[in-house]
C-alpha cells in the first residue's frame, strides 16, 4: 500500500532526476562548446596577428628593397649562358685541380727517368762530396738540360753513360747556365753546385737521390689529391 | 408585517429569476477565471519550455558569431606564387572630437604639432575652433605615434583601429593592382575591376590570384626604370606574356606609382601606359604585315624580291628609310634592316580590306581584351583608310595601339597563329585558358620565327641579343605627333621580342616614351640604341626565372632566311 501510494512521488522524483541529469549534460556540452569557441577565436586572432607580422616582414623585405641592396652592395647579376652546364660531367670538368708548378717538385719529376738510376754507382762517390742528396739530384737535372743543348756536340754521347760525358766536355761553357738555373731553386745550393762543377766534372750521383726522388713526388701527389677533394 | 421566510413562502418569480442569473454569472466567472488561469499557465509553460530549450540547446551569452575562420574586410590580392600584393590590415587611426576636449586646447595643439608636424600649431588650433564635431588627424599611424598621442591623456582624442588597404610591395605592379579610395572601394586596376569579388563577404575569404609573377615584375620594372632614367624618357611601359595562355606575367607603366599613397602621385604616374596609353609603335608592326602577306599567298618565300629605292614616291607622298638599300632586296633583307619602303609595298599588295580583317581578328581595332577597366581605344585612319594609309599602317604609322595590343599580337603570331585574349588572372582549374581563334596559319607562324631571329642576329635588333636565349624580335621607332606635326625630335621607341625562338614561349614588349640621345648612343635615339640593350639585359635576367635554359648551340631553323640575305656581314 505504502509503496503504491508513494509511487507517484517516486515517479516525479525520478523524472526530475532524469531532467536534471539531462540538463547537467547539456550544460557540460555548452561549456565545452564555449571553450572550443574560445580556442577558435584565439586561433583567428593569432591568424590575424600572423598575417600582420607577415605583412610587416613582407613590406620590410619587399623586392624593391632587395633590389636596392643588390645594386648598392651585392652587385649580383644575371647568369650568362656559359654558366649553365649540361650535367655532372661538365661540372666535374670545372672542378679539375689547377696544376700549379712547385719549384722543387716538378723539376725532379721531369728529370727522373729510370736510366739515370743506372748511373748511380758512379755517382756514389759524389754524393759524399756534396753532402746533400737533394743537391745531387738537381745537378743531375742540370745535366739533362745541358744534354739537350749540347746536342750539337755529337761525339759526346758516344760514352756508355750519356749524361756525365757531355758535362765534362762542356764544363767551361755550362757553368753559366748552371749558375743561372741553380739560384732559382734554392739559396743554399748554388755555391756548392758551382764548386762541384769546377772541381769535379763527373757528377752522376744516383744511389742516394733515390731516396729524395720518390719523397718529393709523394708530397705533390698528396697535395693534388687534397685539392681534388 | 412579518416578512414571510423564503422557505415558507413560495419564491416570487423575480427572485427565482435572480437566482438563476447569479448562477449563470458565477458560471461565467468561473469560466473566465479558468480561461485566465490557463492563459497564465500557458505563458508560464511557454517560458519554462523556452528556458529549458535554451538550457539544453541554446547559446550562452558570450558566444561570438562566425569567428571560426578569418575573413578580411576586403579580399587579398596575391601573385601567381601566392606572394601578397594587396592586403587589408587593421591600422591605427588618430582622430579628435574637439567638443570633448577637456584640457587647454592651445597646449594640446602645441603637443600635436610636435608629434605630427604635418600641420603647424596654429593650424591645429584653428581646427579645434572650427566647430566641426570630429575629424581625423592621422590615418595609418605608426604604433610609436599612437603610444605618444595616447600618453597625452586627452579624452577628446579618439584612437581606433580601422581596416586599411596596404600594398606591401609598394610600387611593384601598381598599375596592375590599382588602388582604393579612402572608403576601401577600388578605383583603379584590378581593385576596380574585381571590386565586387573583393568586397563580397562570400568571396573575399579567398584571395584573388593574379597571373603576375612578382620576381619578373621586379626585374622588368628595375631594368625599364634604369633605361628610362638613363635616356631621360618621360615614360615607359613593359609587358611580359605567356604566348600560349595569354597570361600577363608582368606589366608595368612608368613613372612609378605608390598605391599606398596614390593621391600623392602625379597624373602621369597614375596613367597606365601599358593598356590605356595608345602609341604609334612603328616598325614593330612590320612582322604582322609580312605574316598577312604570307597568309594571303603573296609572299611564298622570304626570297621574294622587292624594289627598294632610296625613297619611294607613292600616292602623292614619299616614304623614307633609315638604312636605304637603293637596290633590289628580299623580304628577309627588308625585315633585317627594317625597310619602310619594302614593307609599304608588301602592305600595298595585302590591301586595306585584308589588313583590316587581320587587324580586327588580332583584336587590334577594339579596346585590348583584358580584365582591367583602363583600356585604351585604338586610333586608326578610320574613314581615310586608303591605299597610302594601308602602307603606313603596314609599317606601324598612322595606327596607335597599346603596348598590350602589341604583346597580344606577337603572342598570336608566334604561338601557332591563335589569338587568345590577355588575362591578368592565373590560369588554373578555376580559370581555364580563354578559347582562342585562328588568325594566322601554323606554317606562317613557324616561318616567321626565323625572320624575327634574323633581325636580332644580323639586323637592327643586334644590341638586344641575349646570348643563348634565342631571342627574336623587332625594333620600332615612331615619331611623336606634337602640335599636329610629326617631329623627329620626340620619338616612341619600342622592342617586341619572343624567346626562345626555336620553341616560342614568352613574349615581351618594352617601350620608352621620348628617350633622349646620349653620348654613348652617338646622338641616336632609335630603338636599337636605347630600348634594345635594355631588352637584352632584361631577357637574360627573366628567362632563367621562366625556366628557359640558355644554350648557345641551339637556334631556330634559319634556312628559310639566311640564303636571301646578301650582306651577311653586319656593318657597324
Amino acid at each position: 500500500m505504502s509503496a503504491r501510494s508513494f509511487r507517484s512521488v517516486f515517479m516525479v522524483a525520478s523524472c526530475a532526476g532524469a531532467a536534471l541529469g539531462c540538463y547537467l549534460v547539456s550544460l557540460r556540452v555548452a561549456s565545452e562548446r564555449s571553450a572550443l569557441e574560445g580556442v577558435e577565436t584565439q586561433i583567428v586572432t593569432t591568424q590575424r596577428d600572423i598575417r600582420l607580422l607577415q605583412t610587416e616582414i613582407g613590406t620590410r623585405g619587399r623586392l624593391a628593397q632587395l633590389e636596392r641592396w643588390n645594386v648598392k652592395v651585392l652587385a649580383l647579376s644575371a647568369p650568362s649562358a656559359d654558366q649553365f652546364l649540361n650535367g655532372s660531367f661538365e661540372l666535374a670538368k670545372l672542378t679539375q685541380p689547377e696544376r700549379h708548378i712547385d719549384i722543387q717538385a716538378p723539376v725532379v719529376l721531369a728529370a727522373a727517368p729510370t736510366p739515370e738510376r743506372n748511373q748511380a754507382p758512379i755517382g756514389e762517390a759524389e754524393t759524399d762530396d756534396s753532402g746533400g742528396p737533394a743537391a745531387v739530384s738537381r745537378d743531375s737535372l742540370l745535366h739533362q738540360a745541358s744534354l739537350k743543348t749540347g746536342s750539337r756536340e755529337a761525339p759526346a754521347p758516344l760514352a756508355v753513360t750519356p749524361t756525365p760525358e757531355p758535362v765534362r766536355t762542356k764544363s767551361t761553357d755550362r757553368p753559366v747556365a748552371a749558375a743561372k738555373s741553380a739560384p732559382k731553386k734554392s739559396v743554399d745550393k748554388p755555391g756548392l753546385a758551382a764548386a762541384k762543377r769546377m772541381t769535379k766534372p763527373v757528377r752522376i750521383a744516383k744511389t742516394d737521390p733515390l731516396a729524395p726522388l720518390p719523397g718529393k713526388p709523394a708530397r705533390t701527389t698528396a697535395r693534388d689529391t687534397g685539392s681534388d677533394r | 408585517m412579518n416578512a414571510p421566510t423564503p422557505a415558507l413562502v413560495a419564491p416570487r418569480p423575480e427572485r427565482l429569476r435572480l437566482v438563476g442569473q447569479r448562477r449563470q454569472i458565477l458560471a461565467v466567472m468561473h469560466q473566465r477565471l479558468m480561461f485566465g488561469m490557463l492563459v497564465f499557465a500557458g505563458i508560464i509553460a511557454i517560458i519554462v519550455l523556452r528556458i529549458l530549450w535554451l538550457a539544453a540547446f541554446g547559446d550562452h551569452a558570450g558566444r561570438k558569431e562566425g569567428a571560426t575562420s578569418f575573413v578580411p574586410e576586403r579580399g587579398d590580392i596575391v601573385d601567381r606564387r601566392g606572394q601578397p600584393l594587396a592586403r587589408t590590415i587593421d591600422a591605427w587611426t588618430i582622430a579628435i572630437h574637439p567638443s570633448k576636449v577637456i584640457g587647454d586646447k592651445l597646449a594640446l595643439a602645441r603637443q600635436l604639432a610636435q608629434l605630427m608636424p604635418e600641420h603647424s600649431e596654429e593650424q591645429y588650433f584653428a581646427l579645434f575652433r572650427s566647430g566641426k564635431p570630429f575629424f581625423y588627424l592621422r590615418r595609418r599611424a605608426s604604433p610609436e605615434l599612437v603610444e605618444a598621442v595616447n600618453a597625452l591623456g586627452e579624452p577628446g582624442l579618439a584612437i581606433e583601429r580601422e581596416p586599411d588597404r596596404l600594398y606591401p610591395q609598394t610600387t611593384l605592379a601598381a598599375h596592375v593592382i590599382g588602388y582604393t579610395d579612402i572608403d576601401g572601394r577600388g578605383v583603379a586596376g584590378m581593385e576596380r575591376a574585381f571590386d565586387g569579388y573583393l568586397s563580397d563577404a562570400r568571396t573575399r575569404g579567398e584571395p584573388l590570384t593574379l597571373s603576375i609573377d612578382s620576381r619578373l615584375q621586379q626585374a622588368l620594372e628595375h631594368e625599364l626604370l634604369d633605361a628610362m632614367t638613363h635616356f631621360s624618357a618621360i615614360g615607359a611601359a613593359g609587358v611580359v606574356m605567356d604566348i600560349h595562355t595569354g597570361e600577363v606575367l608582368a606589366m608595368t607603366s612608368m613613372p612609378q606609382l605608390n598605391p599606398n599613397a596614390a593621391g600623392q602621385g602625379s597624373d602621369e604616374a597614375r596613367f597606365n601606359r601599358a593598356t590605356l596609353g595608345v602609341y604609334e609603335l612603328g616598325s614593330t608592326f612590320k612582322p604582322f604585315t609580312v605574316a598577312m602577306a604570307m597568309d594571303s599567298g603573296i609572299i611564298k618565300s622570304f626570297g621574294k624580291i622587292y624594289n627598294c629605292p632610296h625613297e619611294l614616291h607613292v600616292y602623292g607622298h614619299v616614304v623614307h628609310d633609315t638604312h636605304p638599300y637603293g637596290r633590289q632586296c628580299s623580304v628577309a633583307e627588308i625585315m633585317k634592316e627594317s625597310s619602310n619602303i619594302g614593307t609599304a609595298q608588301i602592305a600595298d599588295q595585302v590591301g586595306a580590306q585584308r589588313q583590316k580583317y587581320f587587324l580586327k581578328k588580332m583584336g587590334f581595332l577594339d579596346p585590348v581584351a583584358i580584365e582591367l577597366k583602363e583600356r585604351g581605344r585604338t586610333l586608326t585612319p578610320g574613314s581615310r583608310w586608303g591605299p597610302f594609309e594601308t602602307m603606313t599602317v603596314g609599317f606601324g604609322h598612322g595606327i596607335a595601339v597599346t603596348p598590350m595590343h602589341l604583346a597580344t599580337g606577337y603572342a598570336t603570331l608566334f604561338n601557332g597563329g591563335v589569338y587568345h585574349p590577355a588575362t591578368l588572372l592565373k590560369v588554373d582549374r578555376n580559370h581555364p585558358v580563354a578559347p582562342g581563334r585562328r588568325v594566322f596559319s601554323e606554317d606562317t607562324s613557324y616561318k616567321m620565327r626565323a625572320l624575327l631571329r634574323l633581325v636580332v642576329t644580323q639586323g637592327t635588333g643586334r644590341k638586344a641579343d641575349a646570348p643563348g636565349y634565342r631571342l627574336g624580335g623587332k625594333t620600332g621607332t615612331a615619331e611623336k605627333l606634337l602640335n599636329g606635326h610629326y617631329t623627329s625630335s620626340a620619338v616612341v621607341t619600342s622592342f617586341a621580342g619572343v624567346f626562345p625562338m626555336d620553341e616560342p614561349r614568352y613574349v615581351m614588349v618594352m617601350m620608352l616614351d621620348d628617350p633622349k640621345a646620349t653620348a654613348e648612343t652617338y646622338g641616336f635615339h632609335t630603338a636599337a640604341w636605347n630600348i634594345g640593350p635594355a631588352f637584352g639585359v632584361t631577357v637574360s635576367r627573366i628567362a632563367p626565372m621562366l625556366g628557359v635554359r640558355p644554350d648557345r648551340n641551339r637556334e631556330p631553323d634559319m634556312s628559310g632566311v639566311l640564303p636571301f640575305v646578301h650582306e651577311t656581314k653586319p656593318e657597324e
